[in-house]
């Protein structure tokens, strides 16, 4: 995978920004809300396929749910916010709570954008406040289900979630 | 234009073939139907019978024909596909139209997604010009899928689905696929070239479900179980909707892949208004009583 970088840090707010991009030479998605959906599917889809089905989300009009098992509601997120603007092609859930959230608050967004010759395609978490993560004041070791569970799953998502979007391209 | 439409006697060819009356149609069917306003011929793309003189003379060939229900549908399709092509290029056929699935790119597609891609594929194998419109489900009356979620919601007060209820799907009216396909005859911008034709609405089959069953009146509970295959899947709607299981499994196996639109370049292309999904169920509903 070409240009892949990642990276996590916690900002001043306290909340987790995570990001992982990679460059492909042609876009994509079309810029179009088509093309902003798919960004969106592939990404559960994705999740689904990492996890052998064991996470998956369920969507109605209100939003989107993602579960363990078909049992316990480790996110809830918002509908889908779509936009294509100047080659920037994005699909935006926010954060609504669930189990590994601390509270509502922050979201994920996938998007496709121009960078120079080539496209980025990126997962960018923002303002997400993670319950596994450490909070101010308690012992390192709180922190260990997010550091080494949920933090390295999402990353491992992101990087099948980019494989399955350049593998479903059409030619 | 001189038009041949293979698969004329399908849901889909039905809707078609009155949408071409400006062009001098040949529609084809396996046993001889009798029509004054369309010129009937007698021809099988799976054994290559009467497809020379179908084709004689023909501009724009439509190809609406899939094996789905066979055991060997693949290996159908791909023999039936391949006859076309040759016999349409023999014949001097400027473009072949093709409805193939939406998803079907996608990499780990279903046996009959990927035949459906396959099936593209092979009619321009000859060097024709293939123009491909991808639907997801079709909502009309006959329509397989359709009818499948229709028996689960007429018959069942409380259903057990498997995990694809969840699968995000883009279904089209019956009438609009129709239109589509009628828009791109001849049409030199659309010459190998493919378009994801998608209805108006995104939903999950699950969102399906309910909304037609409350177009129905009814309120289904549905449970979501992980361990339903789609084997186990086919011999359930096989017992309590219309659909054969040989009909149904394929189908089914096909429901855990996205069928969503990639691109809309065809709204551009054609324009018109799209019919919402309730519409589109409710014209393809049975009359009352």
């Amino acid at each position: 995978m070409k240009g892949w970088e990642a990276s996590e840090r916690v900002l001043e707010s306290g909340g987790f920004e995570s990001r992982q991009r990679v460059l492909v030479e042609d876009a994509v998605v079309e810029a179009s809300e088509a093309g902003a959906r798919v960004l969106g599917v592939t990404y559960w889809q994705a999740v689904d396929r990492f996890t052998r089905g064991g996470v998956r989300a369920s969507w109605n009009s209100s939003g989107g749910k993602l579960r363990l098992l078909g049992g316990a509601t480790l996110l809830t997120f918002a509908p889908a916010e779509l936009a294509f603007t100047d080659g920037v092609v994005s699909c935006r859930h926010e954060i609504r709570g669930g189990l590994l959230a601390l509270r509502a608050g922050g979201s994920v967004t996938l998007a496709q954008n121009p960078a120079g010759e080539q496209h980025e395609l990126s997962v960018t978490v923002e303002e997400y406040l993670p319950r596994l993560a450490t909070r101010v004041g308690a012992p390192w070791w709180t922190g260990t289900l997010y550091a080494k569970g949920q933090s390295p799953f999402h990353v491992a998502v992101s990087r099948r979630y980019f494989d399955l979007l350049i593998r479903k391209r059409p030619a | 234009m001189k038009v041949t439409v293979f698969g004329a006697t399908g849901v889909v060819g039905e809707a078609l073939v009155p949408l071409l009356d400006e062009h001098e149609v040949t529609a084809v069917s396996r046993s001889p139907r009798a029509d004054e306003r369309t010129r009937w011929v007698v021809a099988d793309a799976a054994t290559g019978e009467g497809v020379t003189e179908a084709l004689a003379g023909a501009e724009v060939v439509y190809y609406l024909v899939h094996s789905l229900g066979s055991r060997d549908f693949e290996e159908q399709d791909r023999v039936a596909s391949e006859t076309i092509a040759s016999e349409a290029a023999s014949a001097g056929v400027r473009q072949i139209v093709y409805l193939g699935g939406l998803g079907a790119d996608d990499p780990d597609a279903s046996p009959h997604l990927r035949s459906r891609r396959e099936t593209g594929e092979r009619l321009g194998s000859a060097g024709v010009p293939v123009t491909t419109l991808r639907a997801a489900m079709i909502v009309g009356k006959g329509s397989a899928a359709f009818e499948t979620i229709l028996g689960l919601v007429k018959r069942l007060p409380v259903m057990i689905t498997p995990r694809w209820v969840s699968t995000p799907t883009q279904p089209i009216a019956l009438d609009d696929v129709a239109r589509y396909l009628a828009g791109v005859c001849g049409n030199e911008a659309t010459f190998a070239e493919g378009f994801d034709v998608g209805g108006p609405e995104v939903m999950t089959y699950r969102q399906m479900i309910e909304r037609i069953a409350r177009l129905l009146g009814r309120k289904p509970m549905i449970v979501e179980v992980a361990v339903l295959t789609p084997y186990l899947s086919s011999l359930w709607l096989n017992l309590v909707t219309p659909v054969n299981a040989s009909v149904a499994r394929p189908l089914v196996e096909g429901l855990r892949n996205p069928t969503v639109a990639r691109e809309e370049r065809i709204r551009t292309l054609l324009p018109f208004g799209l019919t919402p999904f309730d519409e589109a169920a409710r014209q393809a509903l049975p009359a009352p009583g």
